[in-house]
């Protein structure tokens, strides 16, 4: 038996609610909005009430895929890590590092996006990265 | 008071008559929900109170059905106030957790609570902790009789047309544990709208909740627009105790309106 | 936003403009309603009469595409009354005397003919903000998402200058951020043009405090492709290679046919995501990463506060933490990364970013900080420009109306706007993967006035095919009066019935926004799926 609340922040709209994942044996059962949360006080939308349904959903992503004769297969993670590696820095030592582009996320945390920009950065060498903060 | 409290949760998980206590603990600055284990761990048990009394209330005895269900071979103690005794025996009454496998830990409410809640009994009829203050009566719900008819129909017809179908009214609710809400019946409002349907909507639940609200006022805490849902509520239960001689939450048995 | 959402419920006026607040920033909408219950007078401004709009003390709809044409109405009734504030224009402001000269030569009437809005109504809306101890403006895309984003953000700043209403509590011009971390990620320098914390990447001292810091100078000193640009140069065979982390443009991006076709082309196109979504199923290869209940982070909101995210499970089968993916495929490709937790990020973050100097996992127990905060004893900003700009003076930019890129005509004679719907989010990669929010709005629709309805010969519930200058769509009819003759609307969640393979791509020259919020359309019947 094991029945833990993790105290997080909303992954939908900008205001940015606290509240905590209810788990139980594991599995995620559900949304408790945080009564002491300065950003929304115990309250939350349809959207954060809901937010844990999506999380095991089956259709996730369970394993690499890498397309082959046309169709994305399952993969293990050394060869996609290795052949996207491989393909990236290919490309780069061909056509320049600016034949490359990064797009970082607003959905993805602070620290992602900054090692995410460093990588393009300081390891590809482009400032070839946006993200759809105007859509 | 709280010491009451952890030292008589202590002792029922040493005991071994519990296997797991839920309660409130203070973690990451915040009162959080939490199923004690280890005894140790109560040492951070937290009543609800951090900035001012009860501002950290959460329905435990909610979260306790599906914890319960999924340990039918588990005996869980809990932490509630009057009104989540309240809301225990109306679970038990629908069958949502046996009374066999819950001890609960009763402590009373401070008048500042009892005050600001409006609450009739502020406090479990088995109190192990804290001292009994008197209930109060409904003065929200006088003071809205006390409008004429039209005034009053405004009035709540601008609240509901407020609502922005978040259903948290309903997610919060102790005692909301139907499969199929009527929130969600095409039968009885028009759903898939934004905003609901006003006024059917919100009275389309409160004449479910009559015989099944406790009165603990987590639904208006939960409102992200402020409608006086407690208020709503009590008028129900107002409704329900002259016409049925019916008191929710205090009556022993189902209501009346679930022989129908 | 320069204010935080809490100081919103104590504003004596509250202007809302090209947001649907109650929609898609219900918990900033919460404090609209406190505000009003305190007796905030509540303007609303907004093409459509949106769910907050009902409990507005004035209330209007404004042609798509004409804000700058209101606002600098609303300017010339508060000037010609002498309702604006001359102490704050003098001590904290300049370019007012060439701004002043441009609204002085603006008529309330034409612009009332423009708006749609009566002369009696821009004037009363300029009482009400003008005369309000302190006014909070809020916006949204409705005021971004057009060619002339920018103008309309300035025209905005001016209307708070020219009344003081701007670095005091409760006031403010304070732009809603649409997606979680969308403040985040500009903050981390997800941006072409910016380190983190908007340090530049053009400006030499940047450029090599961060080279130091990162023991590489191989990025160039010049302002990168922004998504726009990368598909331009992904047609033109100058971008082979794209890394997508997170995002899904073909549904997102305007005019997505045409992305979609860039995509398909690419050479090498590797997807980060949750879903196999649209975008990823074009990819080469695609990566299973971690939603936000599987990882420790923060997440930094609207109002600038930076919060954290904690793990609660673990992510499904083989899936990975996104950092850690980073982290191998930089090592992979010759940059080795070390970074043992998403603690020590922050740590380097903290340590690089000026305006996150104080930041650190331990202050952020609690209420989390409100950047700027720039070392560990500073207790984090609550609102901006308190005693100066910060680039001095704030200054008045003379902003001329410029109609929309496209106007309807004989052809496509309806305007269509676009947006959010409250049980939905984005490209609905989550929502659509929920099933309690997915059962709210099933399947796409459009929203018409009944008069356009009727003409149109579509009822409620029939199937409409809807056609712009670049592609079109099916959708079912919903009759409402919450929009005016002429303006119709739909939701961009829907892949199957994807909006943006409607909306115009045009473009704001500086900010590089897309104009999704007005195109021009034509309705029929679809009598195949009627």
């Amino acid at each position: 038996m094991n029945y833990t609340t993790a105290l997080t922040t909303c992954t939908y709209c900008g205001c940015g609610c606290n509240f905590y994942l209810e788990v139980l044996d594991g599995k995620v059962i559900g949304t408790i909005p945080c009564k002491t949360s300065p950003t929304n006080e115990g309250k939350l939308c349809i959207k954060g009430w809901n937010v844990h349904e999506f999380v095991q959903n089956p259709k996730r992503l369970t394993k690499p895929l890498i397309r082959k004769n046309g169709q994305l297969l399952e993969a293990d993670w050394e060869e996609a890590l290795d052949f996207t590696a491989s393909k990236l820095k290919e490309i780069a030592g061909k056509d320049g590092p600016d034949s490359l582009a990064f797009l970082a996320s607003a959905k993805l945390s602070n620290e992602e996006n900054y090692i995410y920009q460093k990588f393009a950065r300081a390891g590809v060498g482009t400032n070839n990265i946006d993200h759809c903060a105007r859509l | 008071m709280i010491e009451t409290v952890k030292a008589k949760a202590k002792e029922l998980l040493e005991s071994g008559n519990i296997q797991g206590f839920l309660g409130l603990i203070e973690k990451n600055g915040h009162i959080a929900p939490h199923l004690f284990t280890d005894p140790v761990e109560l040492q951070a048990l937290n009543l609800g109170d951090r900035e001012k009394a009860g501002d950290a209330r959460y329905p435990l005895t909610k979260y306790l059905i599906q914890i319960a269900k999924a340990h039918p071979e588990h005996i869980f103690g809990i932490l509630v106030r009057g009104c989540d005794e309240r809301s225990l025996k109306t679970l038990y009454n629908w069958n949502q957790l046996d009374p066999n496998q819950v001890v609960p830990l009763g402590f009373a409410c401070p008048e500042e609570l009892a005050e600001a809640c409006e609450c009739l009994q502020p406090y479990p009829d088995a109190c192990e902790a804290g001292e009994k203050v008197s209930g109060r009566s409904f003065e929200g719900v006088a003071k809205l009789d006390a409008m004429e008819r039209g005034e009053r129909f405004d009035y709540w017809n601008e609240q509901f047309s407020k609502c922005i179908k978040c259903y948290g009214c309903r997610d919060v609710c102790p005692v909301c544990f139907c499969n199929e809400c009527s929130l969600a019946s095409d039968d009885l409002i028009q759903t898939k709208t934004f905003p609901p349907e006003t006024p059917l909507f919100h009275l389309v639940r409160a004449v479910h909740m009559a015989g099944r609200c406790v009165d603990c006022g987590l639904c208006e805490q939960a409102c992200p627009v402020g409608i006086p849902l407690r208020t709503l509520y009590k008028k129900i239960y107002a409704i329900m105790d002259s016409e049925f001689d019916y008191q929710m939450g205090y009556s022993e048995e189902k209501s009346p309106l679930n022989l129908l | 936003m320069t204010n935080s959402v809490a100081e919103i419920e104590n504003a004596g006026c509250i202007f809302i403009i090209g947001s649907n607040t109650s929609s898609s920033h219900p918990l900033v909408a919460t404090r609209i309603y406190r505000a009003k219950e305190k007796g905030a007078k509540v303007i609303v401004a907004d093409p459509r009469q949106i769910h907050v709009a009902d409990i507005a003390d004035l209330a209007v709809q404004q042609n798509l595409g004409t804000d700058v044409a209101l606002l600098n109405a609303v300017m010339k009734v508060i000037l010609d009354n002498n309702w604006h504030d001359e102490a704050f224009i003098r001590d904290r402001t300049e370019g007012f005397e060439a701004f002043k000269e441009l609204i002085d030569g603006v008529s309330v009437e034409d612009a009332s003919a423009l708006t749609g809005i009566s002369a009696e109504k821009i004037e009363k809306m300029a009482e009400i903000y003008a005369k309000a101890d302190t006014a909070s403006i809020l916006y949204c895309m409705g005021i971004t998402q057009h060619t002339t984003g920018v103008d309309n953000v300035k025209t905005l700043a001016n209307l708070a200058m020219l009344t003081g209403n701007v670095g005091r509590e409760s006031t403010g011009v304070n732009p809603l951020r649409g997606q979680n971390n969308v403040q985040g990620a500009c903050d981390m320098g997800g941006l072409p043009n910016v380190f983190s914390g908007y340090q530049q990447v053009i400006d030499q001292a940047s450029h090599e405090k961060m080279a130091k810091a990162w023991d590489s100078g191989k990025f160039p000193r010049e302002v990168g492709l922004t998504i726009p640009e990368m598909i331009t140069g992904i047609e033109q065979g100058t971008v082979k290679g794209l890394y997508v982390l997170g995002e899904n443009p073909i549904v997102s991006d305007p005019d997505s046919n045409h992305v979609a076709k860039a995509l398909e082309k690419i050479d090498f196109l590797v997807v980060q995501d949750i879903f196999l979504t649209p975008t990823a199923e074009l990819a080469h290869v695609v990566l299973p990463g971690a939603c936000f209940a599987e990882k420790d982070g923060t997440f930094t909101n609207t109002e600038r506060r930076v919060m954290r995210v904690r793990k609660a499970v673990d992510p499904p089968g083989e899936a990975r933490q996104d950092w850690e993916i980073i982290q191998e495929l930089a090592s992979r490709f010759g940059y080795p990364l070390h970074y043992e937790s998403p603690k020590a990020i922050m740590e380097e973050i903290a340590a690089v970013t000026p305006s996150y100097g104080g930041i650190s996992y331990e202050r952020l127990e609690g209420e989390g900080l409100q950047w700027p905060c720039p070392d560990p004893e500073h207790s984090g900003t609550v609102y901006l420009h308190k005693d100066k700009f910060a680039r001095g003076r704030g200054l008045f930019h003379p902003i001329e109306f410029k109609p929309p890129a496209e106007s309807t005509d004989a052809d496509y004679p309806l305007w269509l706007t676009t947006g959010r719907i409250f049980s939905q989010y984005h490209t609905g990669t989550m929502t659509r993967n929920s099933p309690t929010l997915s059962s709210e709005y099933p399947e796409n629709f459009l929203e018409m006035n009944p008069e356009d309805a009727r003409e149109l010969g579509l009822r409620q519930g029939d199937s409409a095919r809807i056609a712009s200058r670049r592609g079109e769509i099916t959708a079912r009819t919903q009759v409402t009066e919450r929009l005016k003759k002429g303006t119709v609307f739909v939701p961009f969640h829907y892949v199957e019935s994807s909006v943006n393979k409607l909306t115009n791509p045009a473009m704001d020259p500086v900010a590089k926004i897309p104009e999704y919020k007005v195109c021009a359309v034509k309705i029929q019947k679809d009598t195949q799926s009627a």
